[in-house]
């Protein structure tokens, strides 16, 4: 237990005392008062008085945003190490609670749009490199984009052969109906072309070695 | 005896890989026998011009009859066994929509090109009975195309036809 006092040892203070067995004197207060403050002490319920304190009133009566003015926040953050918080955070669980079909739905999507400068866009894009990057002739081979390029640039010219086509099968299909009902015959079972180009063999797809063995 | 109908529109779709009737082949022929005699008559004249401004001569070589009948055998046999050899078909033929191809439905090869281009003179020997096939055999072979073991059939798209028809008719119907 500390002495009584404010901290001051009680061999100095008799020391500068100016009268003789005032020492001996304040030594017996001394020690009588701090029994007399260690059973007060002892005898106060701390917890009823915090009780009885109304702390709603008490918090009203701060003022939190001059406590929070005086915080210096820079500070604060500097001593936070938020690599540690990062790595105790699990992202994988956070992410598979959010609904992301529910936050979707709320997006106002056309809004987004609207605020994308897509001219801006465009102009960093550099169109000649991406051009390069294509391979047309894969890309032509792949699609009927040459037989599209074909069409849609002799429009008139394919109309007139469609036309002058369709006309000779039709004669062709009129000449032959006659000669086979000259004939007397049923051109129904004979071939209609040759094997592979009316029949074409059905692609076997390739199978991996296990499911094939 | 009543005239069967004309064919109508599903007749002429989908007929890719059949083989080729006799009229939209002899089309063909003509539009060929049209486009080889343009290209030398073109060609005759334009080797006539060259020799007159090198020379200085007037020569015209369509009045050498020998030489411009073997010429124009050459360029027949170029004309037509080149252009089969390269694609199966000549100007004509693409014009029509229809190609040469193997007997099975293969891509014609070079030696068949020149087998056909050499036996086709044969199928106008008496009259034309080399082409009497086209109309009566089962797969309608003149005697060329048994000579160089070919066939002709329809290259033409007609369904891709019939859709792009159906397409131009779509604004008009919309109005």
């Amino acid at each position: 237990m500390r002495s009584w006092g404010n901290g001051i040892d009680p061999a100095a203070l008799r020391a500068v005392s100016p009268l003789p067995g005032a020492s001996r004197m304040e030594q017996l207060v001394e020690s009588i008062a701090e029994r007399v403050v260690n059973l007060v002490l002892d005898a106060i319920d701390i917890n009823a008085i915090v009780g009885q304190v109304d702390m709603d009133g008490l918090l009203a009566k701060v003022d939190v945003d001059a406590i929070v003015s005086k915080v210096d926040v820079d500070n604060l953050i500097d001593r936070v190490d938020v690599q540690k918080i990062i790595d105790r955070v699990d992202v994988d669980e956070i992410v598979s609670r959010v609904d992301v079909d529910q936050i979707v739905a709320r997006v106002d999507v056309e809004q987004i749009i609207g605020r994308v400068d897509v001219q801006a866009i465009i102009e960093r894009v550099d169109i000649e490199q991406v051009i390069q990057r294509v391979d047309i002739d894969k890309l032509v081979e792949q699609t009927e984009l040459g037989t599209i390029i074909a069409h849609s640039t002799s429009g008139v010219a394919s109309e007139v052969l469609d036309v002058v086509r369709a006309q000779g099968v039709g004669l062709d299909d009129f000449v032959a109906r006659w000669v086979n009902r000259i004939l007397r015959r049923k051109a129904d079972e004979w071939p209609v072309g040759p094997a592979k180009l009316v029949n074409p063999p059905v692609p076997v797809p390739d199978l991996p070695l296990e499911a094939a063995s | 005896m009543t005239t069967p109908p004309v064919p109508a529109a599903p007749l002429v779709t989908g007929r890719q890989g059949h083989y080729a009737g006799g009229v939209t082949r002899l089309v063909a022929f003509a539009a060929d026998v049209g486009a080889s005699w343009g290209l030398f008559t073109l060609a005759l004249a334009g080797l006539s011009f060259a020799i007159n401004l090198v020379t200085g001569n007037q020569v015209n070589l369509a009045h050498q009859k020998w030489l411009a009948l073997a010429a124009l055998v050459v360029w027949e046999f170029v004309y037509f066994a080149y252009q089969w050899s390269l694609g199966g078909k000549t100007i004509g033929m693409a014009v029509l929509g229809i190609r040469v191809v193997g007997r099975e439905g293969d891509a014609i090869t070079p030696r068949q090109a020149v087998v056909r281009t050499i036996t086709f003179p044969l199928s106008f020997l008496l009259f034309g009975l080399g082409f009497l096939g086209i109309l009566i055999n089962r797969d309608r072979h003149a005697w060329h195309d048994r000579f160089a073991r070919t066939a002709v059939v329809y290259s033409w798209d007609a369904r891709a036809a019939r859709l792009r028809w159906l397409a131009r008719q779509e604004p008009t119907i919309a109005d």
